[in-house]
């Protein structure tokens, strides 16, 4: 092969690299905006769970004490989430400026 | 081989816990290996037999024991048991902060019919041996909430679940969509769900089915007939049938005709009212001879 087929053969190859990295980057924008909303739902449909089983530690009214006490070994996060959520209700302009990323 | 239950229920002071007394004796004395269980935190049953009783059964003659449920017990048994859980599930941190909430959740409404139910498990578990179990229940409200705990339980966790399994659908396409087919790791609060689902489906139907019978104890005055009639309305809500009434303390020249009336499709027992006081075995060994008719309670 001469040297001018070997640097054809290379720039191919590099080509194909960068179209298969471009694409596979598209496919990853692709299916994170398809799942956004879906995402975003779940997300909400969580906090809900959450609010709904371990309402009663932060004072709202919730189902029988035994179901909450049966599942709140098991949620942790939603429980955590919670607690944060209350201390940032006392700021919310705080939470605002650092989910926009503001120092 | 599952032991046939017996629920005394009605107003307080009726005379449930003596005629569950009584029966017990005549169910032990027709040679039935049988149980009897003070579910009533007031626990008449030891001022009954003049006798210490607690968790523990305890035999007082052949055939019959008797014990009586402590709740609170039961309720601290319960949240050092999720405490434990916590402990072992959560972070050292969020489980240290808990400790406060665990202190006050001891007196938590409601908390007191599930330690009942607890305790009711308990016994049922371990009573593979006895042919009888007899409850004396606690006064109206109590036993009403007791029972219908595993109705109202199955109405939360049956929502739960469907709240439940759309978040896991939704997260199963959002994973199958973002990593390919992969399978998304058990939730295991779902699982949960569905395992309190088929115990509390379990106790229902123990509760409904013809080996459990409800004994409604009243007598002859209007306000426990009709305290007696709610008490039967609220049960048929629930599914579950009074199986006999128990006219007590019914007085020698006594007209019961009018009580029988209300209650007409019912089996029916008479206990006659006693000039002394029904305390102590031998007191009430002395009642059943008197008064043999009793005894249509192991047939009616």
């Amino acid at each position: 092969m001469s040297s001018r087929d070997l640097q054809n053969s290379h720039f191919l190859q590099g080509l194909k690299t960068r179209v298969r990295q471009w694409w596979s980057l598209a496919d990853q924008v692709a299916r994170s905006k398809a799942v956004g909303t879906i995402e975003y739902e779940a997300e909400e449909l969580d906090h809900i769970f959450g609010l709904l089983v371990l309402g009663m530690f932060i004072g709202m009214p919730s189902p029988p004490i035994h179901i909450s006490m049966a599942l709140f070994p098991l949620m942790e996060e939603e429980f955590t989430l919670m607690l944060d959520k209350i201390t940032t209700a006392h700021d919310p302009l705080a939470e605002l400026f650092s989910t926009l990323d503001i120092d | 081989m599952a032991s046939k239950l017996q629920f005394f229920i009605g107003k307080g002071g009726v005379g449930k816990s003596t005629t569950a007394a009584l029966t017990a004796l005549l169910t032990s004395v027709a040679h039935r290996e049988t149980r009897l269980v003070s579910l009533d935190p007031a626990h008449n049953q030891s001022d009954i037999f003049q006798r210490q009783f607690t968790e523990k059964p305890r035999s007082i003659c052949p055939r019959l024991r008797v014990m009586e449920v402590d709740t609170e017990y039961w309720v601290k048994q319960y949240l050092q048991e999720t405490q434990t859980q916590i402990k072992k599930t959560y972070r050292y941190q969020s489980a240290f902060n808990l400790q406060d909430c665990f202190n006050i959740l001891q007196f938590a409404p409601g908390l007191e019919e599930y330690a009942m139910l607890l305790a009711f498990e308990h016994i049922i578990q371990t009573s593979q041996d006895t042919e009888e179990i007899i409850f004396d229940m606690a006064p109206t409200a109590l036993t009403l909430r007791f029972f219908s705990l595993p109705s109202i339980s199955l109405l939360w966790l049956e929502e739960l679940l469907k709240l439940r399994s759309r978040i896991y659908d939704k997260k199963e396409i959002i994973s199958r969509i973002k990593l390919g087919p992969k399978n998304l790791e058990q939730d295991k609060v779902k699982t949960k769900l569905e395992t309190m689902i088929t115990d509390f489906k379990k106790l229902r139907a123990l509760f409904q089915s013809p080996q459990t019978g409800v004994n409604l104890v009243l007598n002859p005055d209007t306000l426990s007939i009709a305290e007696a009639r709610r008490i039967r309305t609220k049960l048929e809500h629930l599914g579950l049938k009074i199986t006999r009434v128990i006219f007590n303390k019914v007085p020698p020249d006594g007209n019961a005709q009018k009580t029988r009336q209300v209650f007409k499709d019912l089996p029916w027992v008479r206990f006659p009212y006693s000039a002394n006081n029904l305390k102590g075995l031998d007191e009430l060994n002395r009642y059943i001879q008197i008064h043999p008719q009793i005894s249509e309670i192991l047939t009616s």
